[in-house]
């Protein structure tokens, strides 16, 4: 029996963007705690990861054009975006949120600590990040208008996008890296490995893109 | 995902076998004991130390329910004040752990001041110092009302609601520094002296008064926490000439079996709970029943609660418990008053149900096979400390004050007698003292301190730093619990048995106090420390061999009888002229006169 | 083995603050809490309760022989 490359596709990513992280979360040092805050550390290890997967699903990724429409692949990547954007959104909270459980710190008085530990450069990073991912996301949602307004062409805005998500990336990661409770060794290659192919992806498509322009134009 | 739980400890049985051998020293070595006798491989470079001084009115010295009331107040009362604590302000000493807090409410009280006093003293034969325990419970609710307003009653941990009056205040707050000396210039107090944790850094302090809020103190025993706690303020106002008491009383706190050190495992989920305020209730609880048990009969508890536990544990003689307090009739108030039976102070697991986050509040021994010495080398709270000469919290020594755990103001006498007044009595005192000591400032220049004074302090403070060579604090401290932390030294007590491990404390006094080492300020911090216990020892063995009667929390095997002829009298201790311990009686009831 | 681990650790010092026997330190280099004394921890849970991110993991055991009176 053949198996649709479509399928071969959603089965690939699937592996490579759940399982693989869930596995290397599984396999991790970090010790076990409550089903809650395992869940929720689960939650933001495959949004993070799924984020880095967000990199692949463009129109620059030859490989997936060849079986989704873009239209199709935008949907997917503007639904992946959402979920992202919104684990993201609250991670501080989400990360204090247990406390609301359980004896200790008060939750705000943690997130009070937590948000203004400007000595760490893992905070500092985190912070920067989640405030990129903001600019992402509202650009994202707003493109028409914000193109519209600033009359500029909807390939600008693309160019603007994919600069800014390897810039949020790349933060994102180091952020992560830095002081993430399941980023050991193991998943840090993981991230290193998609976040830097997935720019060095775009980077290309876009140095590959504006050299062509140049060459018909000149 | 690894599990916590792996157990790299070895079991008591292994240790034994090991200590012996050269194998055994590289286990000790494996597990993070420094070897007894040992080059210093210190990296600290003591000339490059920046050393820090400053003056006040008040030195608060201690960061737990005491200290706070005492720097509030005293700021409140005008004076100048810097409070400085070992450990985190609310999150160091035994204040943390205490969740159950009393105040007296007139209304609802079955009693007068009078009669609840008289309880008390009933409960305590005679051992508590009746004017402190009506202090107590006269402005128990002022201070509750006050630690409402600060948060106190809504928060599991404590700094933030104590920080918010210190802040208010903006009262100048260091932490992270171990005072190791009390200066006296001309008899009177002129300021201390102590180090830091985090810098190479000495620190003096020049003042007007200092009240002492440093705690009670222990041997760094396992099941307690109060491994923070070395009687420190008891030892530098001793060494200063100061009278301190109490020395001969136990607490009897039970641990339990399985992981005795977990402290927080054994108050099942207590010290997740918030505080709240309890009401009068006075037992006769937690002096040394349980040990004593254990003497006769081997491990006590096979089992069962507190009440079954005593029938089954059927045993002749010891302890004696004042009528109305003893296991067969009901004590006044409560349902309790039974050895190893729901603790005093406000531990019992709240009325409404379990606490939140924990299987309910009781303590170690409760509901597993109890271990002895959970607090080895603590007495019951607010017996052990700096003699008062009267119900202003003022010591023997002129412009230093002591309040809550480190004053032995007997205010709940030599057992524990009402619940939750431990913290009550901090909180009182610590008030009180910092409005006298208020007024001594107003009539009192700043002393002057002497530069021979401040170098002696300074290289004494320094010394296990610079030694070549010497004893691991860590192995002395091991030493010093092995001679006195075992159930027949000064739990169940005899002339033979004291002597013989009073030899030991000398030894350690004599020729290892001297050559401790230390290679960092935290190996400085547990010098010091080992160096106060040995001092503690030594009280506390001398004042119990002294003791010829069994009271309350005190039991001599030999001398099983209260003794009411001779013994209505609190031990006072002082250092003399030569340097020498000297214990002296005084009589309940009376006040000591000031140097 | 009395305080186990620290993860996810943001160098806050809450826990080095809070830590009543010293056990805790700031690794200079990382910026990060590391368990420094181990042998000297109480196992009160104070660092743990104290900690925002609920980094640190406490197990029961202690890592030197526990003396008791009796047992
Ligand atoms: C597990 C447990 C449960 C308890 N439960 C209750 C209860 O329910 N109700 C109740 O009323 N009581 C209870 N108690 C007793 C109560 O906690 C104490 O009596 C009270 O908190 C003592 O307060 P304090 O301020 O006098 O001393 P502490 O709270 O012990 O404070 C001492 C302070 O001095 C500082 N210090 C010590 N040495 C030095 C030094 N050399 N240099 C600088 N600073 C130093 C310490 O860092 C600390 O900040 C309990 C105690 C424990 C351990």
């Amino acid at each position: 029996m053949q198996i649709h490359p479509k399928k071969i596709v959603i089965i690939n990513a699937l592996l490579i963007f759940i399982a693989l992280p869930a596995l290397l979360f599984a396999l991790g040092n970090a010790p076990a705690r409550s089903l809650l805050k395992d869940s929720l550390s689960l939650l933001t290890v495959l949004a993070f990861s799924f984020m880095l997967q967000q990199l692949f699903l463009t129109r620059n990724f030859k490989g997936i054009q060849a079986y989704y429409k873009l239209s199709q692949l935008s949907n997917i990547h503007k639904y992946i975006g959402y979920f992202v954007v919104t684990v993201f959104l609250f991670h501080p909270v989400l990360l204090v949120m247990p406390r609301f459980f359980e004896a200790g710190v008060k939750p705000l008085d943690a997130l009070i600590t937590l948000l203004t530990t400007f000595q760490s450069l893992g905070v500092v990073l985190g912070l920067i990040a989640w405030g990129l991912m903001l600019l992402l996301g509202m650009t994202a949602i707003f493109r028409y208008k914000l193109v519209q307004k600033l009359g500029i062409k909807y390939k600008a805005w693309r160019l603007f996008h994919g600069a800014l998500s390897v810039l949020f990336i790349s933060i994102a990661s180091w952020h992560a890296i830095e002081l993430g409770r399941h980023v050991d060794t193991l998943m840090a290659s993981f991230i290193m490995v998609f976040a830097v192919s997935g720019a060095v992806l775009l980077v290309k498509q876009y140095v590959l893109t504006t050299e062509k322009r140049t060459g018909v134009t000149s | 995902m690894s599990n916590p739980e792996d157990n790299h400890g070895l079991s008591r049985r292994q240790f034994l076998g090991l200590t012996g051998g050269v194998a055994g020293m590289a286990a000790l070595v494996s597990m993070g004991i420094p070897p007894g006798w040992a080059d210093n491989t210190t990296a600290v470079d003591l000339q490059k130390r920046a050393d820090k001084a400053y003056e006040t009115d008040v030195l608060v010295i201690g960061g737990g329910m005491a200290g706070l009331f005492a720097a509030v107040k005293a700021h409140d009362a005008g004076a100048k004040v810097m409070m400085i604590s070992k450990g985190r302000l609310g999150a160091s000493g035994q204040t943390p752990f205490a969740k159950g807090m009393f105040a007296y409410d007139e209304k609802t009280a079955k009693m007068s001041l009078d009669e609840f006093t008289a309880a008390v003293s009933r409960s305590a034969l005679g051992t508590n110092n009746p004017v402190y325990t009506r202090q107590m419970a006269e402005h128990s609710q002022a201070r509750v009302n006050e630690l409402k307003e600060w948060g106190f009653f809504d928060s599991v941990l404590y700094n933030k609601p104590f920080s918010k009056p210190i802040t208010e205040r903006n009262i100048p707050l260091i932490e992270r520094v171990m005072i190791t000396h009390l200066i006296k210039e001309n008899g009177k107090i002129a300021g201390a002296a102590g180090f830091s944790l985090d810098a190479e850094q000495v620190i003096t302090f020049h003042a007007k008064s200092v009240i002492l809020c440093t705690g009670a103190g222990g041997f760094k025993p396992n099941g307690f926490p109060i491994c923070d706690l070395t009687h420190d303020g008891t030892v530098m106002a001793y060494h200063i000439g100061a009278k301190v008491t109490g020395k001969e009383w136990n607490d009897g706190h039970p641990g339990q079996a399985d992981n005795a050190a977990a402290c927080f495992d054994g108050w099942h989920g207590m010290f997740e709970r918030k505080p709240d305020v309890t009401g009068v209730e006075i037992r006769h609880d937690l002096g040394v029943d349980l040990n004593y048990i254990a003497y006769i009969n081997g491990n006590p508890l096979e089992g069962g609660p507190p009440p079954e536990l005593m029938r089954k544990n059927k045993v002749k003689g010891g302890p004696y418990k004042p009528e109305g307090f003893d296991h067969s009739s009901p004590p006044p108030g409560g349902e309790a008053g039974l050895a190893g039976g729901p603790p005093p102070r406000g531990e019992e697991p709240p009325r409404h149900g379990p606490p939140p986050g924990g299987e309910g509040g009781l303590p170690p021994g409760m509901s597993q096979t109890p271990v002895g010495g959970s607090s080895a080398g603590m007495a019951i709270h607010k017996s052990e400390g700096l003699v008062p000469i009267n119900d202003q919290c003022e010591s023997t020594i002129p412009g230093l004050y002591a309040a809550g755990d480190a004053l032995g103001s007997y205010m709940a006498g030599a057992i524990y007698t009402q619940i939750g007044s431990s913290l009550t009595g901090s909180a009182v005192q610590g008030a009180i003292a910092a409005q006298a000591a208020a007024r001594y400032c107003q009539n009192t220049p700043m002393p002057t301190l002497s530069a021979a004074t401040l170098s002696t302090i300074k290289a004494e403070i320094l010394a296990p730093l610079k030694r070549k060579a010497g004893y691991g604090p860590a192995w002395v401290t091991q030493t010093l619990q092995g001679v006195m932390i075992p159930n027949f030294v000064l739990y169940i007590k005899k002339e033979s048995m004291l002597k013989a491990a009073l030899a030991y404390i000398e030894e350690l006094r004599d020729h290892h106090m001297p050559m401790l080492r230390a290679a960092d300020m935290h190996e400085l911090r547990l010098a010091h420390e080992t160096a106060n216990m040995i001092i503690s020892a030594e009280m506390k063995l001398k004042a119990s061999l002294m003791r010829t009667e069994s009271r309350c929390s005190h039991y001599r095997l030999d001398y099983p009888e209260l003794d009411n002829q001779n013994w209505q009298a609190w031990i006072n201790i002082h250092k003399d002229a030569e340097g020498n311990m000297q214990l002296e009686k005084q009589p309940f009831g009376s006040w000591p006169t000031q140097a | 083995m009395s305080i186990h681990s620290i993860n996810g650790c943001i160098g806050c010092e809450e826990c080095i603050k809070s830590c009543p026997t010293d056990v805790i330190r700031l690794d200079p280099k990382t910026k990060k809490a590391v368990i420094k004394y181990v042998a000297d921890c109480q196992i009160c849970h104070l660092c743990r309760l104290y900690c925002p991110v609920d980094a640190i993991i406490i197990a029961p055991e202690k890592t030197i022989p526990v003396i008791v009176s009796w047992g």
